[in-house]
């Protein structure tokens, strides 16, 4: 295995796919026993993916061609979706999340999987949950591009102009002990940012969720990641949320809470 | 009605690890057109482009738990996806021939998502301002690297410098790019 220095002097080379064959695997050994230098390649991956990234015309057919060759699963059916029933809420059982989506153009309508878990809408039930869903999410910012904010100073000014605009809310988010955990301005037209938080950093494999609570429901408003700064949201319908809930989630995040809240507050 | 354009891409993916078609064709919209770029410019064939893009995609329906949100974006991951792959390819024999070929029809049509498209073009701008920042030489061993697929070992023969020299500026060209970046507000690819 390489020492730290030596597989640390080679991951800006291992990031853009040039080092030598022999030693991708020791490069890789290291980087597993290694946080450090995990940190360091994902910061040298985010500038390969920028120098990469490109404007391109897809071509004709092509997403035929992936959609014609997707596999069954080798794996089992997919576990079922954590805590789909909330108060007031038709029970759901089956494969959520599922979409229901226009057709993205230039592409055909997806192909039905021979084991028929794709996007039939099977029951009201589950149509209930796809319109939840799709009403649900108007996510404006995931981890990345909260850490996108932090770099270019954004969401100071963002914030600064929220607390300016007339008709905004505060809303203290506090924990089960009634300690305030995460502070939160709203405008009215349906933007949020977090001001302030001391929400403790959880696992890698875990999120931050952030929910509107509307009566009975709960809206997923984005994810906060493991250890929130800031951040900005965008509630669907352009409504003011004034009622926000935190839950712990996995790292991709629920569709629906899939534990107690966190911490809650309202304006 | 909000459309599944709104919904992030870490809900993307746990979609398609729940076997949403829907969703992965969501996430070829956003994101194939550069996976597609990108193979495409290290490639330099639409052939062989086409068929990493469609390994990349593959893959993300196969093995969409490979991604983690908690280390990058979903556009970065599926960039260095198709850039492994793209240079596996142009290092084998058959490739190499493609390495010379021109690149004489291209193929498109299929739109891209035009949201994604405007951002990628003010992205583009800032990187290229970014690279334009690095001194020559460093700005020349990462391209040989990572456009044309070579290792550090042949951009250092091709250079004319030694192994550690090249290592070094790659470095402190990557280093560099990200404090540049970082400046002009970008600190990642996403969408």
């Amino acid at each position: 295995m390489m020492t730290h220095d030596e597989a640390s002097e080679l991951l800006a080379v291992f990031a853009l796919d040039a080092v030598e064959a022999d030693e991708y695997e020791r490069i890789e050994e290291h980087l597993a026993q290694c946080p450090r230098c995990r940190a360091e390649l994902d910061a040298h991956r985010e500038v390969a993916a920028a120098l990469g990234n490109s404007v391109g015309s897809l071509p004709d057919g092509l997403w035929d061609s992936i959609a014609s060759r997707l596999p069954p699963r080798q794996d089992e059916e997919p576990p079922p979706m954590p805590a789909l029933v909330r108060e007031g809420m038709t029970p759901i059982t089956g494969q959520g999340p599922q979409f229901q989506a226009p057709r993205p153009s230039g592409m055909p309508r997806p192909r039905r999987g021979s084991r028929g878990r794709l996007v039939t809408l099977a029951s009201a039930a589950v149509a209930a949950a796809a319109v939840a869903i799709v009403l649900g999410l108007n996510l404006v910012h995931d981890n990345h591009q909260i850490s996108q904010l932090q770099a270019g100073g954004g969401t100071h000014a963002a914030v600064a102009a929220a607390f300016r605009t007339q008709g905004h809310e505060v809303v203290n988010v506090k924990d089960a002990a009634h300690h305030r955990v995460a502070e939160f301005v709203v405008v009215p037209d349906g933007r949020g940012y977090l001001v302030h938080s001391t929400l403790p950093t959880l696992t890698s494999k875990q999120t931050y969720q952030l929910w509107t609570v509307n009566g009975t429901r709960s809206i997923s408003l984005g994810l906060l990641g493991r250890s929130p700064s800031q951040a900005t949201f965008t509630s669907a319908g352009a409504s003011m949320p004034t009622t926000l809930a935190i839950t712990v989630e996995p790292a991709g995040g629920s569709v629906y809470p899939s534990g107690p809240m966190f911490a809650t507050g309202t304006a | 009605m909000q459309e599944i354009g709104d919904v992030s891409d870490a809900q993307l993916v746990t979609a398609v690890a729940r076997y949403s078609e829907v969703a992965l064709a969501e996430v070829y919209r956003r994101h194939g057109g550069a996976v597609y770029g990108l193979a495409r410019r290290v490639l330099n064939s639409t052939t062989e482009a086409e068929d990493v893009t469609q390994e990349v995609f593959l893959r993300l329906w196969n093995q969409p738990d490979r991604f983690d949100p908690t280390r990058g974006s979903l556009r970065s991951f599926l960039l260095a996806q198709s850039h492994a792959r793209a240079v596996d390819a142009i290092r084998s024999l058959n490739s190499r021939r493609l390495r010379e070929a021109k690149d004489a029809s291209r193929t498109a049509s299929a739109e891209y998502d035009m949201q994604h498209e405007v951002w990628d073009l003010a992205l583009a701008e800032k990187v290229s301002g970014a690279l334009a920042t690095l001194p020559v030489e460093e700005r020349r061993a990462i391209e040989l690297a990572y456009f044309e697929g070579r290792t550090y070992v042949e951009v250092a023969e091709l250079l004319d410098q030694p192994e550690g020299t090249v290592k070094s500026r790659i470095r402190n060209g990557m280093r560099r790019m990200r404090a540049a970046l970082v400046e002009a507000g970008i600190q990642g690819v996403d969408a």
